[in-house]
């Protein structure tokens, strides 16, 4: 009982855990914009600072209820508003919150503002306000309308040493975070709500195409690792079928057979089995005489409420009086 | 003479969205080809499971109508063709087909000869043979890939696949992959033959052993954890697939392993089958390269039978005699359960009416399964 009790509850732990990885925990900051000239305008056609925060996993997160704050001592300072659906951050989206220090304006508008002449922390806690799910801190002297953001939407250093791996367009890069300049002609654009990468073109696509025109290097390595998968696979059953095969050695043996018999019986094919079942059947069930004598069975009814007439008819109605 | 003229323009109109105002050549083209698929289907029982559904959903797909936002056809947004091709486009028919086909698969074979499995790898080179030949005639990389998956002779890999790297080629890739399957019997038995000789024919192989139950539990479970350990991508497929298949073996689900054999496999053959066959219109099918697809996916099984055959011959080099394999069940790694090792058997008894291979040739047949699922699972992680 104690067992199943810690077998349960571990794997409520393991539901939990998983759920919450495909929650709130999967929130990033993004990208931010401290001075606004020039840039994006909010519903009210002012332009202020913004913070986009971007859902990295692969299904919708809520993010009412968590944190925004610029200020570690006061993780609870502005609560994204519940009851919002603009709340909900489908998978891979962004959500644009407005530092105008005008919380009245709705959601999407926070209770502090980001002062260009310091360094700005700006933080996301969990609904719990404790939990710290995402922090950065934009350097001091931000020029107006470029923005500080990921290189990448809601990458992590894990990423880019994978990127640096392997795409040769990061191979040089070692800042996670860099600033996005519309004036710059890189490709490198604010992009408030949208991709901090313009994606134009598929770059592992463009890879194979420029260093592997005629798929050598593809079938090389795609065969490589189906022969790698399927000998892993033999390795193992071959491992398992000799201890199956001593297993059943072992038990033949037991019945008091010898050891080569023992090893006979435990290598023995299904046909032989096949051929020994046949022998036995025919030897014993089958017969080319009839017996000639009829047997007359009483049918047994087994009683069962299931095919029960009196549970399925309506009962006649009663006259109360 | 006013009300004559008001039932002659509404006829007229009537008219201009009937199908005969509408049709074309490639509709008329379209139509004789479904008509041909449940021709070969019925008469000559090439894979009639799968060629009966496709034939009468190329049928429904190439009626003719005036795009008037009827919600008819199977690309209008909200219809119920489209609504039924959803299935297919955000690819869980065919892991639902590897449910089934997992609980319907006997691994033993394969479990008493592991060595076997080395075969069902060899033949994904026909995949990879196909996405070589498309480099050359001028896809690119990620059409290659979902064109070359036809080698693998499993036509819902080939849908998944198609589905995410180039959902333009489905169709074709789709329509070419059953195809080639249900001519299996054409295309293998030449190859096979010349690329054998009467010695070799004649290898009659060592029965397989009994396999224990618990081997047939544990290798579900292995086979998941070695494959999607190596391969994640590959998650959809051999996940479903060896789910399916611990559903059989475990003996304690057996409702749901039958369930998963029948009504849900049957189902979801229909509706694939269908709304692949649908999903041919005329306009969308009817292109170049369409025809090149064709083409790559006759090459890609002849490859990969040549594969499977060649790799058997060589892998007898380092084998005892008493251990060689049939070389004849070679072409059988390229997947399309259960007609390829069934190939196997009529052609190896056309020599040895005495030699059974159909129980040897499951083996890869089954390996086949596994390993094109695999070499889809690298083609997306690459290409995706």
């Amino acid at each position: 009982m104690k067992g199943k009790i810690i077998t349960g509850l571990a794997l409520l732990l393991f539901t939990v855990t998983g759920i919450q990885a495909q929650r709130t925990t999967s929130l990033k900051i993004n990208e931010i914009l401290v001075i606004n000239n020039n840039n994006f305008v909010d519903e009210y056609g002012q332009r202020n600072p913004w913070i986009e925060i971007y859902n990295a996993s692969p299904g919708t997160v809520n993010i009412a209820g968590c944190y925004l704050t610029n200020d570690l001592r006061q993780p609870k300072k502005y609560m994204v508003s519940k009851g919002d659906v603009n709340t909900l951050i489908s998978p891979r989206q962004h959500a644009l919150f407005w530092v105008d220090n005008l919380p009245s304006r709705g959601t999407f508008h926070v209770n502090f503002m980001l002062d260009s002449t310091k360094p700005n922390l700006i933080a996301l806690f969990d609904s719990d306000g404790r939990t710290l799910i995402d922090s950065v801190t934009v350097p001091a002297g931000q020029r107006a309308d470029v923005s500080y953001g990921l290189i990448e939407d809601g990458w992590t250093f894990k990423n880019l040493q994978e990127a640096q791996r392997t795409l040769p367009s990061y191979k040089n890069v070692t800042e996670l975070w860099m600033y996005f300049d519309d004036y710059n002609n890189d490709g490198r654009y604010v992009t408030p709500s949208s991709n901090n990468k313009i994606l134009d073109t598929n770059e592992k696509i463009e890879n194979f195409k420029t260093n592997d025109k005629l798929g050598v290097g593809m079938t090389a390595t795609a065969m490589g690792v189906v022969f790698i998968g399927l000998i892993a696979l033999y390795f193992s059953f071959k491992l398992i079928g000799k201890t199956a095969i001593r297993m059943s050695h072992e038990r033949a043996k037991s019945t008091g057979l010898t050891h080569e018999e023992a090893k006979d019986v435990a290598e023995q094919s299904g046909e032989i089995y096949a051929a020994i079942a046949m022998a036995i059947y025919e030897a014993t069930e089958l017969h080319d005489e009839e017996h000639t004598i009829l047997t007359i069975k009483e049918k047994a009814k087994q009683y069962s409420p299931w095919s029960s007439k009196i549970y399925t008819l309506r009962q006649t109605p009663k006259l109360i009086r | 003479m006013d009300f004559l003229s008001f039932i002659t323009d509404n006829l007229q109109t009537f008219f201009t969205y009937t199908g005969f105002s509408n049709v074309t050549t490639g509709h008329l083209i379209m139509i004789a080809i479904g008509i041909f698929f449940i021709y070969l289907a019925i008469a000559k029982e090439f894979e009639p499971m799968l060629l009966i559904p496709i034939g009468f959903g190329i049928l429904i797909g190439n009626i003719p109508f005036k795009d008037a936002g009827l919600q008819l056809g199977i690309y209008e947004q909200g219809s119920v063709l489209n609504i039924l091709y959803q299935g297919v486009t955000s690819g869980w028919y065919p892991p639902l087909i590897f449910l089934g086909i997992g609980a319907m698969t006997d691994f033993s074979a394969l479990i008493s000869n592991p060595k076997l499995m080395l075969i069902g790898a060899a033949a994904q080179f026909g995949i990879f043979g196909a996405y070589v030949l498309a480099l050359m005639w001028g896809f690119e990389p990620n059409q290659a890939g979902a064109i070359g998956i036809i080698g693998g002779a499993d036509g819902p890999t080939a849908i998944f696949l198609s589905s995410k790297l180039a959902p333009d080629l489905m169709g074709a890739v789709a329509i070419s992959a059953y195809s080639y399957m249900a001519l299996v019997p054409v295309i293998q038995p030449p190859v096979m033959r010349l690329l054998t000789n009467r010695k070799e024919r004649l290898i009659r192989m060592k029965a397989p052993r009994v396999v224990s139950h618990t081997e047939k539990i544990i290798f579900p479970i292995i086979g998941l954890l070695l494959t999607c350990f190596l391969v994640p991508s590959g998650l959809p497929l051999l996940g479903m697939l060896f789910f399916g298949n611990l559903l059989k073996e475990s003996g304690v689900t057996r409702r749901l392993a039958e369930t998963a054999r029948g009504p849900l496999i049957d189902t979801i053959t229909i509706l694939l089958g269908l709304t692949v066959g649908a999903s041919t219109q005329a306009t969308q099918f009817l292109t170049l390269n369409s025809i090149k697809i064709f083409g790559l996916g006759a090459l890609s099984f002849i490859i990969a039978t040549s594969a499977g055959v060649l790799f058997v011959k060589f892998f007898n080099l380092f084998l005892k005699n008493d251990n060689k394999i049939n070389p004849l069940i070679g072409n059988a790694g390229v997947s399309a359960v259960p007609d390829s090792a069934r190939i196997s058997q009529v052609v190896g008894q056309e020599y040895d009416p005495s030699n059974y291979l159909l129980m040897h040739a499951m083996g890869p047949n089954v390996a086949g399964v596994i390993g094109s699922a695999v070499a889809a699972g690298i083609l997306l992680g690459f290409l995706g």
